[in-house]
């Protein structure tokens, strides 16, 4: 260990000299536009604590001079952000652990089981990772207001689920594939059927896989606009996404408080990348790239 | 006997396991296609019991009577065309830039990662302010560095406003390439850049001739990506411009949902969807195919 270690450092040593002219400017140049690409942010952010009369009065990069914070308290109740905000939570609570289990319990049975037509729905589900759902938008409000499930939480969490599928058993197969035989041949051996090993041995060690497709998936649930518009047409029913386009649709001239809706319907899921950063990148990776 | 029983059994298992996702899968992702084929072929208001089967007419609509969906149509190849050359670019330089051992360099990652896990409507609530003609950001600092002739409305002006769009979808996209394009990186053998590097390679035609090669199937996942995210494009326009100023920011996607939705002609709505189905499948059959022949040959 030390040995590698010490190998390691002294490669590091010979590759880099002492002072690379390029990399330097590199450095300056990918942090100056760093510097750009966060702005927006730091402008929402500032903007967000201002008054109306601040935003008018002051330069946009001005922090503001003192804090209001009633912005986002105004702002939570006219744009019905409990309410949302509720909603939200609820779709997304539901919808992503579910659509993992039943993701992995199909990835499993076409990894490790071999059965006719194994193939042919592998590629139909390959082909949903890549349909885009913006051009079923109608259809899919006809489908669910045939069920009579406009305005409710199932009817736009089967949608989503659906949607889901396909990158969720794509991953999934392509990692059960990758486990190695021995580990289920003496269960099966045993006698164990294909839900006690499903259950047992897959669901414990894609551990690190199902936690990099939960944090990407929350993202995604939560974020999602375009389906909502069509199938939550109630009020009461609206989501995040949903209320913060009404709300800039009805008060755009408030800019504090719009600004502060932003902020409110941002951070969950920047809080969540933040903290999980490390498995956004290999669940994104692991599947289009590796392949 | 016993081995019968158990293949039967074994079936049965897996069709136990894959029946949850499959079914949800088919009712509500596939039946959908199929079904706007089937509406694009029909004339229905969304809401009457019957649906009435009218042959191509509302294709010859949507195609001679319908102003708009040029425009739409035009506007989405432009808008793919860019989104295949920008955000990939970027994000590949970045990604080049970000694989040099540098200081901060998971940090840099970090912020240029942050815009696409933004919602795509938040993004365009975001850059509706920044772009506002009188308090945004963009005015703001053109009027400090004393460029005031350069001051626009930026979604207002029929011109510029789909470029203005652009901008904001590439900072929302380009993380994403960037990060596509990190990952390809790594599999590109060192001990392959050290030997050119020895060989008295420069850095250019270590890019150019071990680093870039290696990259090609990450290239192409990325172009493929970009042009099938990019034909998606809703959101980002739903809310900067909503299609305006006077149509000149509409798009397909847009375009089907406010013929469907808006004004209830589910016909025009999915003959639309199904022209953009059309250009969507035309890309993704070839990659499929392209994508499979990979994988068998890796096997």
């Amino acid at each position: 260990m030390t040995v590698l270690k010490t190998e390691a450092f002294d490669n590091a040593a010979i590759a880099a000299p002492p002072r690379d002219w390029v990399l330097v400017g590199l450095w300056i140049a990918l942090a100056m536009v760093a510097v750009l690409w966060v702005a927006p942010f730091v402008f929402i952010i500032f903007t967000s604590f201002k008054s109306t009369a601040a935003v008018m009065g002051s330069s946009a990069f001005a922090p503001p001079t003192n804090p209001q914070i009633s912005n986002y308290v105004a702002a939570w109740s006219r744009g019905r952000f409990e309410t949302t905000f509720t909603n939200s939570a609820i779709i997304t609570v539901i919808k992503v652990p579910l659509g993992l289990f039943i993701s992995a319990m199909a990835a499993y049975a076409l990894a490790r089981i071999e059965f006719s037509g194994r193939k042919m729905v592998l590629v139909l589900i390959l082909f949903g990772t890549m349909i885009p759902f913006q051009v079923m938008l109608a259809p899919l409000f006809t489908l669910v207001n045939g069920f009579g499930l406009i305005d409710t939480y199932p009817g736009v969490i089967l949608p989503y689920l659906a949607f889901g599928i396909p990158y969720q058993v794509f991953i999934l197969q392509s990692f059960f594939r990758g486990v190695p035989k021995e580990l289920t041949e003496a269960a099966r051996i045993d006698g164990a059927s294909h839900f006690v090993i499903f259950r047992r041995i897959f669901l414990p060690i894609s551990l690190p896989v199902l936690a990099a497709l939960c944090i990407l998936d929350f993202v995604a649930t939560w974020n999602e606009f375009a389906m909502a518009l069509v199938l939550l047409q109630d009020q009461k029913m609206w989501t995040l996404p949903l209320g913060l386009s009404a709300f800039q649709g009805q008060f755009s001239r408030d800019y504090g408080q719009l600004n502060a809706a932003i902020v409110m319907t941002v951070l969950p899921a920047a809080l969540v990348y933040l903290i999980f950063q490390r498995y956004f990148v290999s669940g994104l990776t692991s599947g289009a790239v590796k392949g | 006997m016993q081995i019968t029983k158990l293949a039967s059994d074994q079936r049965l298992q897996a069709a136990l396991l894959i029946a949850p996702a499959l079914i949800i899968y088919a009712v509500f992702a596939i039946y959908p296609m199929i079904d706007v084929v089937a509406l694009s072929f029909q004339k229905w208001n969304g809401l009457d019991a019957n649906r009435h089967f009218v042959g191509l007419s509302n294709y010859i609509d949507i195609f001679t009577k319908d102003p708009v969906f040029w425009v739409a149509f035009r506007n989405t190849i432009t808008w793919t065309i860019l989104s295949t050359i920008f955000p990939p670019l970027f994000g590949l330089l970045l990604a080049l830039g970000l694989n040099q051992r540098l200081f901060a360099r998971n940090s840099l990652r970090a912020i240029y990662y942050l815009p696409v896990i933004i919602a795509p409507i938040a993004v365009a609530t975001m850059w509706r302010w920044m772009y506002d003609p009188f308090f945004g950001i963009f005015n703001q600092v053109l009027s400090l560095l004393g460029l005031q002739s350069w001051i626009k409305d930026w979604l207002g002006a029929r011109d510029v406003a789909l470029y203005s769009a652009f901008v904001a979808y590439v900072w929302q996209t380009v993380g994403f390439s960037m990060v596509l394009f990190l990952a390809g990186l790594q599999g590109v053998d060192k001990s392959l850049v050290e030997a050119a590097r020895i060989d008295g390679a420069d850095r250019w035609q270590r890019f150019r001739f071990v680093t870039l090669p290696a990259l090609r199937p990450t290239i192409t996942i990325v172009l493929v990506l970009s042009v099938i995210s990019s034909l998606k494009a809703f959101d980002i326009i739903y809310g900067l411009t909503g299609g305006g100023p006077a149509q000149s920011t509409q798009m397909l996607a847009l375009w089907a949902f406010t013929q469907s939705m808006q004004i209830f002609d589910f016909g025009r709505g999915s003959a639309i969807s199904t022209v953009l189905l059309l250009i969507t499948l035309a890309i993704v059959i070839p990659y499929m195919r392209w994508a499979q022949k990979r994988e068998e040959a890796a096997e």
